[in-house]
């Protein structure tokens, strides 16, 4: 090495040098941590500000009665109280379950089925994947939209008038209240399942050749291949894709909002729909933020079961 | 599965269809004046009545032009704020070595997994305090960065071999050196993700500014479209309105898709 020179003077343990290898010390180390100084310390501090305190204040807004304008007021646990008596309450979470069993299978089944069509690498198939993916990068407000006149429950909606081509009755959809839930779960579907199509055509890409390979030679049809191989190969993508579509229906607002306010007769009230009544219109903060963490509770059991379900994963590996 | 027969396009052409008609649907009324759709949509364009008055009539009457401009207000800021401090945060989280680096890195993926909507309420109580209530920084301020970018750099500068910069280390460069010209050019797709995510979905967000925006000048186009979709009840007009708040999304999909896609791959958000 050709720093022989250098050792000379870095070595010296002169009592007049000490404050020089001091200020030589703090160089050092700023030089090492001067990125953290001047990047990290700043974000820390705006997470603190923005994450950290909102989430620790929510906890503490829930034991007060919060009127959007005036002086709150501390009310102990009323409002935890009071949510396990709030029929409708407990009707948005029944609502927001109705919705997750009416979305989450049809969307995982639909992504697969694209996934495993536009794996068949045939030309031509990277277009279709741009179209299936389309709704993903699109707005809710855009789609519901649309979606609004798709779905009117007179005879001018396009669905309606389409059945009548065959004779069909027309529906209400929106303004009924059992239909309008799956006219919003419909929508959830088409607009996501563009995004489930991706993670399992991750997970058909990493299924190696040589499987399908010993299944053909052994006369395996198809269906056989698929349903042996394919779909108990992609369990760890069927674990995965279920638990964010579970979280993500269970935070199910836009549609709600826009094309149903919540009803006919309360059937759409979501638990994020009724959190914004809640806490925007009937300006009850305080007991808004107890619905908050109940979606947090939810969400928090379903990542647990998550952790559950991964680990198996792991052992199986 | 490589011997597929022709007939897989059967399937793929169908599902295509169905998933492109909502966005025909849109495009065809957007140019036909019509307060309430009637007879075939796909005839509609062959029709003589055929007009642009739909998108004149969102352009005088609404405040389109404005909504857009405050879109592109809270879109383009984090975007651009949100690719350098995931950037810059990624290298730090992945690179250096500080005390409590681990404590803080588990921290902030422990707030990602909650619920954003558990943060709504205590942020519009402060932002009242603040007297932010109706103006652009609550839309702004709390999105400059995001975690999900940082763990998402974070992933990518792993995996990058570390004698280049342990290379220019030796040669006396400084950590600003190293992260400028080696981790910077040599992580610009995960960061083009990292923006095209933060695009899509600041464009597209409802909820927050339908909560902190009060006035029709300060609406971003979702809740402008919204109001319209509420208000208006004129199928072309809001056709109209759609189609122009989805140009951006649509232009960003073109150019933008497959950093998108790898984002989605990489997350586990929708």
């Amino acid at each position: 090495m050709g720093n022989s020179n250098l050792s000379v003077s870095g070595t010296a343990p002169h009592p007049a040098a000490r404050p020089a290898t001091r200020a030589f010390k703090m160089k050092k180390h700023w030089n090492k941590y001067a990125m953290i100084y001047i990047f990290l310390v700043p974000i820390l501090v705006h997470f603190s500000i923005f994450h950290l305190f909102p989430i620790l204040f929510s906890l503490y807004i829930t034991f007060t009665d919060w009127p959007i304008i005036g002086d709150p007021k501390f009310i102990g646990l009323k409002n935890w109280i009071n949510f396990f008596s709030d029929q409708l309450a407990w009707k948005a979470i029944w609502n927001t379950i109705l919705f997750s069993l009416y979305y989450i299978v049809p969307t995982m089944a639909l992504g697969l089925c694209l996934a495993l069509l536009i794996n068949t690498g045939k030309r031509g198939t990277g277009f279709f994947k741009g179209i299936y993916f389309l709704p993903v990068v699109t707005s809710f407000v855009v789609i519901s939209g649309i979606w609004a006149w798709l779905f009117k429950g007179t005879d001018s909606g396009f669905v309606n008038s389409f059945l009548g081509l065959f004779g069909i009755e027309p529906q209400l959809f929106l303004s009924d209240s059992i239909q309008a839930m799956m006219v919003l779960a419909g929508l959830s579907v088409f607009k996501v399942c563009g995004s489930t199509m991706i993670y399992y055509y991750a997970g058909l890409q990493s299924v190696p050749d040589e499987f399908y390979e010993a299944a053909r030679i052994d006369g395996a049809s198809r269906w056989h291949l698929f349903w042996k191989i394919t779909f108990p190969l992609l369990m760890p993508i069927h674990f995965y894709v279920a638990i964010i579509t579970t979280i993500g229906s269970f935070q199910i607002f836009d549609s709600a909002f826009l094309l149903t306010s919540g009803g006919p007769n309360f059937s759409t009230t979501t638990i994020v729909y009724y959190l914004y009544q809640e806490g925007f219109t009937s300006l009850r903060l305080g007991y808004a933020s107890v619905l908050a963490y109940i979606l947090f509770f939810i969400v928090f059991g379903i990542s647990l079961i998550q952790k559950k379900a991964l680990g198996k994963e792991v052992n199986y590996k | 599965m490589n011997k597929v027969s022709r007939w897989t396009y059967v399937p793929l052409a169908l599902l295509g269809l169905l998933f492109i008609i909502p966005f025909l649907i849109m495009l065809g009324g957007s140019f036909i004046p019509m307060k309430v759709p009637s007879g075939n949509p796909f005839l509609w364009i062959t029709e003589e009545h055929v007009s642009l008055s739909n998108f004149m009539y969102i352009l005088v009457n609404a405040k389109f032009t404005k909504w857009i401009l405050n879109s592109l207000i809270i879109t383009i800021i984090p975007v651009f704020s949100q690719m350098f401090f995931a950037a810059v945060l990624g290298y730090i989280f992945a690179k250096k070595q500080f005390p409590g680096k681990e404590f803080i890195f588990w921290v902030m993926m422990a707030v990602i997994m909650l619920p954003s909507q558990l943060l709504i309420i205590p942020r519009y109580i402060m932002f009242s305090e603040f007297g932010w209530i109706n103006t652009y920084w609550p839309l702004i301020v709390p999105e400059i960065w995001s975690i999900l970018g940082v763990f998402f750099v974070r992933q990518y500068m792993q995996t990058l071999p570390k004698d280049l910069e342990e290379a220019a280390h030796m040669d006396g460069a400084n950590d600003f050196t190293v992260f400028f010209k080696i981790m910077l050019p040599m992580s610009k797709p995960v960061i083009a993700t990292v923006g095209t995510f933060a695009f899509i979905s600041n464009w597209n967000d409802l909820l927050t500014p339908l909560i902190f925006t009060t006035s029709e000048d300060m609406f971003p186009v979702t809740v402008g479209l919204a109001s319209l979709l509420t208000k208006e009840g004129n199928f072309g007009v809001e056709m109209a309105g759609s189609v122009l708040s989805f140009i951006p999304t649509f232009l960003i999909f073109l150019f933008f898709q497959r950093y998108f896609v790898k984002g989605i791959a990489l997350s586990g958000l929708k």
